[in-house]
């Protein structure tokens, strides 16, 4: 009898340290995300403030109306449209020459083990590189070229990230495909090609879509090529946002409507694939 | 023996299919680098500059003799392993906090997983400008809250050689920490839950628990981490940037930005190569490490 009441006693102790234990749990997770996501809330809320309340101390957290200005200015007076729409091109073009090529290379990788580890160490040395290693030599030769300043040289020379990423993570999903698929399809009387195409890809499909998702991001959020190899003709999205802290003055309002516009492919991209990001930005060490 | 034939007819065309699937991507990658590379080498050994009509001279190694005795080099290297040395570990030790917090699934903790995750994938560019606005000293958030929260004095953040270095590093920190969290949260969830329960039959308490059972099978993943971050800082370039400029003075100058200056702002080339080609070796001597550590082991 006393034992009982000893042991609920007991169980009502650990029930009360459990609450408040996870009760911490919440209070810090809700801490940190509201650390993590300030920053993000800061430039989202300084796209609707008109531009006065950048001159407030203290500073204004909501303002007293939501107002549209920031991007009609940043689209029409500072040469939003264009970033735009050079994004989209450079950004586009580059990710269907990295899928094509690469989608063959990484099965190759993948299946044939081609190349064997030399392959692999190259491929996983590019990536790691930093771009601005290459970006002397490559500036020389486009410009003996006469390519600087075109959509070309942007969606050509980012190749030279995006393909090895590229490459890399499909190697991956193709690895992932029991090879029995083929034989079956061999067997079946189809060619080599054939079987690739009709029996591998539609099973590769989801991994390579994604893979095209990244790519199109890293393109479109790439910044030091940009800055070098382009002047005036072709103007990405960062480039016109870095030229807007340039002049006398920054234009708070209008780069906080702009940054908003060009971060929102990357946030879209991480609430709904979250489980490939942590596979994409581990180089597929880590299957996610 | 006709099977033994049928067998090598299907190998050798494996084979030659093997080969034409990967030759389009290799020839890309083979032209848009080992020319360049050949070409930077090359340049490296020359006096060579585009700022004046000079033709270039040759000079050995002198370059690197150089770029290696030169303090600006060094300088670079420091602040390069100063946001190594101090972010990598910090972010280590946040990273596995929130994992921690994150680690047992409730309701919603994808949708939270998720938007923790979302400062990895920002516009590098664009984090530098969110850094700039919030560590501004007159009007920005950060002076106001830390005046509320703690009672500090505004800062000068980025005027000043010490407090711009912590600003990077604020900056690092808040875009990388979540990437090494979700990459433990992978970790952990691989974690049996028997080692668990054998681990509190055995009577460990929670830091015990910690400490003998999870920490060591979380090893693998903090190698992995760490490497990346490493790999990831030595590339470090967009938001420094646009946050210092490598300012002020070259108190926040990372090694791509020293690079950057000589060859786009100076418009020396040899040296600019140089500076290149010793990166690279550092680069492909992590990657040998990466290979080793990590792909091999999962080779296994």
């Amino acid at each position: 009898m006393n034992r009982e009441m000893l042991n609920r006693d007991e169980l009502a102790r650990k029930k009360r340290i459990k609450m408040i234990l996870s009760i911490i749990r919440f209070l810090l997770i809700g801490i940190f995300l509201l650390i993590f996501m300030f920053p993000v809330y800061w430039i989202a809320i300084g796209a609707f403030k008109v531009e006065g309340e950048f001159y407030n101390f203290p500073p204004v957290f909501w303002p007293s109306q939501f107002s549209f200005e920031n991007f009609e200015r940043a689209f029409t007076m500072f040469n939003g449209t264009k970033g735009l729409v050079d994004s989209l091109i450079v950004a586009g073009a580059n990710t269907v020459i990295v899928i094509c090529f690469g989608v063959l290379l990484a099965y190759s990788m993948g299946r044939f083990k081609t190349g064997g580890d030399n392959l692999s160490f190259f491929v996983i040395s590019l990536l790691f590189a930093p771009p601005v290693i290459s970006a002397i030599p490559l500036f020389m030769i486009f410009r003996t070229l006469s390519m600087l300043d075109t959509y070309r040289v942007l969606y050509l020379s980012y190749i030279l990230f995006n393909m090895p990423f590229g490459v890399w993570i499909m190697k991956g999903f193709f690895e992932d495909i029991p090879p029995g698929i083929e034989h079956a399809a061999l067997l079946d009387g189809y060619s080599r090609w054939q079987a690739f195409r009709k029996y591998v890809l539609p099973l590769a499909v989801p991994g390579i879509a994604v893979t095209a998702l990244f790519v199109f991001i890293f393109s479109w959020n790439e910044f030091l090529f940009a800055l070098i190899f382009t002047r005036s003709s072709v103007e990405t999205l960062t480039i016109t946002l870095s030229g807007m802290i340039g002049g006398h003055q920054i234009h708070w309002g209008e780069l906080s409507a702009l940054s908003l516009v060009a971060i929102l492919p990357g946030i879209i991209l991480t609430l709904f694939f979250q489980k490939y990001l942590v596979r994409g930005l581990t180089f597929g060490a880590v299957k996610g | 023996m006709s099977k033994l034939q049928g067998n090598t007819a299907i190998q050798r065309s494996e084979h030659r299919f093997a080969i034409i699937t990967a030759l389009p991507g290799l020839i890309a990658l083979i032209v848009l680098v080992a020319g360049p590379l050949l070409y930077m080498f090359f340049n490296s050994l020359f006096i060579k500059t585009l700022a004046a009509p000079i033709p270039p001279q040759f000079n050995w190694f002198g370059n690197y003799g150089k770029v290696l005795s030169d303090s600006r080099f060094w300088n670079a290297f420091k602040n390069t392993m100063i946001i190594m040395g101090v972010g990598i570990p910090v972010q280590a030790f946040l990273g596995l906090t929130i994992a921690l917090l994150l680690s047992k699934p409730f309701p919603g903790s994808r949708v939270i997983v998720a938007m923790f995750l979302i400062p990895v994938m920002i516009t590098p560019i664009v984090s530098g400008f969110q850094w700039k606005i919030i560590l501004n000293q007159r009007f920005g958030p950060m002076n106001y809250l830390l005046g509320i929260l703690i009672g500090m004095e505004p800062k000068s953040w980025l005027a000043e050689p010490f407090l711009a270095m912590v600003s990077i590093l604020i900056m690092d920190t808040w875009q990388w920490t979540p990437f090494v969290t979700v990459v433990l949260l992978a970790g952990l969830s691989a974690i049996p839950k028997q080692v668990y329960e054998a681990s509190s039959v055995d009577g460990s308490t929670m830091w015990g628990t910690l400490w003998r059972v999870t920490l060591p099978l979380l090893k693998p993943m903090f190698t992995l981490v760490v490497l990346l971050r490493i790999i990831f800082i030595f590339k470090i370039f967009d938001p420094v940037y646009i946050l210092t400029g490598g300012g002020p003075g070259i108190s926040t100058e990372t090694l791509s930005l020293l690079t950057y200056i000589t060859g786009f702002k100076n418009f020396n080339v040899g040296i600019t190569s140089t500076l290149a080609v010793v990166q690279l070796i550092a680069m492909v001597i992590i990657a040998k490490l990466f290979m080793k550590l990590v792909m091999g082991r999962k080779e296994r």
